[in-house]
């Protein structure tokens, strides 16, 4: 169990609030997903808003990482699963088979569980989806490198190394580089699949933090099994058990009074 | 309540509702035998209350360092962490009551010797047999999370805030009458105060039964009917001739 950081000043003045007005940046119609014969997931239907953290939480298997990974349709790779239903990603159904996967990825970016630089250096891990996709002079590259890596709260430490090999930085460093790497797609919605459960406490508090930051910018969805990182970092709370959602609200609500009795075992520790 | 997976985490848990029942006890019998030493000018029952708060005050002081203790290390969660919040608020409430009893039992010491107008204290204990059932009600509400009686007693509290400004008004009257009668009078305004302040307790206690079992501080916010006008009570002494 990671330790709490210390409260941000966003918590203490209320911008951590849910905010439910915000527009709907995603929206799950009827989604079901299967690995072959295994329903994995279960007519979820679901909304995430526009510049707001939204917490999967749930148990091993329950189908949270599985949701995560039918955004950016990342499952494809594997013939057997297939997913069917609607994601609509600023209206435009993502699982629609004339969607371009590479624009779709850029558009939704993803960090993992562990974290996984390219052998090549931090300039390069950074740059290398932006001289993919956009042909930028090398002063602008150097900009976007530069302003991916401050994002990702990792400029500081970086700055003087910036050709050495960025496998040789630290884990909780390697994660903000991934991090950096994916904002610099200027993608609209960032997920991240258990981001922090290979690090150590203060690593957890810095990309915690830097998660808080990137809201302003980006829709956020986290994938993780803290209880009390769901608790501090997100404004919605989406509870998933056995491929099904059991409950979807604000944060406060979800932890301080959840309405079904299988969120209540489950975030208190009762799951048997 | 299924248990948790962690089974030393439900004996944490439990130890605080039977420390809370503890001192349910202990500020109930506190509270009776205050009342009861002053109807019977019971001098040593009064120092037998006097000296039951330093266990009270003992209790309250384990409560708070385990729930602090507990919030440390299972960062509760939902229920729980209402459960582990209520018994910090409620042993708080009950330290309270304990105090006021206590200074009730002072006064009976301090007014043995006087003469007592039996018609007046027996206003008071009146008021005290309201309240004391109030408090076991509460205490009975928050051990079985029984938001209905807890409601009930919230309710009720109206009844002796009325009695309350009576007792106040007629405390005056015997003050004018015969100034020999001020000395004893105050200490039993005082007295009457305090009753009247337990009841605010009890009805702390309902206000957190509520949140308990709700998660909401509904009750908490809304207003209580309100029915203490002593705090703009006067009297006009007749101009003497």
């Amino acid at each position: 169990m990671n330790a709490a950081p210390a409260i941000t000043q966003a918590q203490l003045t209320g911008r951590h609030k849910a905010d439910e007005q915000a527009p709907i940046r995603i929206a799950v119609k009827d989604l079901n997903f299967y690995y072959g014969s295994f329903h994995g997931l279960k007519s979820i239907n679901l909304n995430f808003h526009d510049r707001q953290v939204t917490a999967l939480i749930g148990p091993s298997g329950c189908g949270k990482s599985t949701l995560l990974r039918t955004f950016n349709r990342i499952y494809s790779l594997y013939p057997e699963q297939r997913a069917e239903g609607e994601i609509l990603l600023d209206g435009q159904n993502v699982l629609d088979s004339k969607v371009d996967l590479n624009e779709l990825r850029s558009r939704i970016g993803m960090v993992f569980q562990k974290p996984t630089p390219f052998p090549m250096s931090i300039y390069d891990n950074v740059a290398f989806g932006l001289r993919l996709y956009e042909k930028l002079p090398k002063a602008d590259l150097d900009v976007r490198v530069e302003e991916s890596l401050r994002k990702a709260a990792l400029w500081d430490e970086v700055k003087d190394k910036l050709k050495q090999s960025g496998m040789g930085l630290s884990g909780g460093q390697q994660q903000r580089l991934c991090i950096a790497r994916t904002v610099a797609q200027r993608p609209e919605v960032i997920l991240f699949d258990e981001p922090t459960s290979a690090l150590d406490p203060i690593s957890t508090g810095r990309i915690e933090e830097l998660i808080e930051q990137l809201r302003s910018e980006f829709t956020i969805v986290i994938v993780t099994h803290n209880m009390q990182q769901a608790a501090r970092i997100s404004q919605f709370t989406a509870f998933m058990y056995l491929g099904e959602l059991v409950e979807f609200g604000p944060t406060t609500r979800i932890f301080m009074n959840p309405e079904k009795r299988q969120t209540q075992d489950y975030i208190t520790g009762r799951f048997g | 309540m299924s248990t948790h997976i962690v089974s030393s985490y439900d004996t944490e848990l439990e130890n605080l509702r039977r420390s809370i029942s503890e001192m349910g006890g202990i500020a109930e019998k506190m509270m009776t035998d205050s009342g009861n030493a002053l109807v019977r000018r019971d001098v040593t029952l009064a120092q037998s209350v006097i000296g039951a708060d330093k266990r009270l005050d003992a209790i309250q002081h384990e409560v708070e360092e385990r729930a602090i203790l507990l919030i440390a290390k299972r960062q509760p969660l939902a229920i729980d962490l209402r459960e582990t919040i209520s018994a910090i608020r409620v042993s708080n409430d009950l330290e309270r009551i304990g105090d006021l009893s206590k200074n009730v039992a002072k006064r009976v010491v301090a007014i043995a010797e006087q003469i007592q107008p039996q018609k007046i204290v027996i206003a008071v204990q009146h008021m005290g047999d309201l309240v004391q059932e109030q408090l076991k009600d509460v205490l009975d509400a928050y051990a079985s999370q029984d938001i209905k009686a807890a409601l009930d007693v919230w309710e009720r509290d109206d009844a002796i805030d009325a009695l309350y400004n009576s007792l106040f008004r007629e405390l005056l009257t015997y003050m004018m009458e015969d100034p020999r009668n001020i000395s004893f009078c105050t200490h039993l305004l005082f007295c009457a105060k305090n009753i009247e302040r337990i009841g605010d307790h009890t009805t702390n206690i309902a206000e957190t039964i509520h949140y308990l079992v709700t998660g909401t501080n509904e009750l908490a916010e809304g207003d209580r009917p309100k029915n203490d006008a002593s705090n703009y009570a006067t009297v006009t002494i007749p101009a003497s001739a």
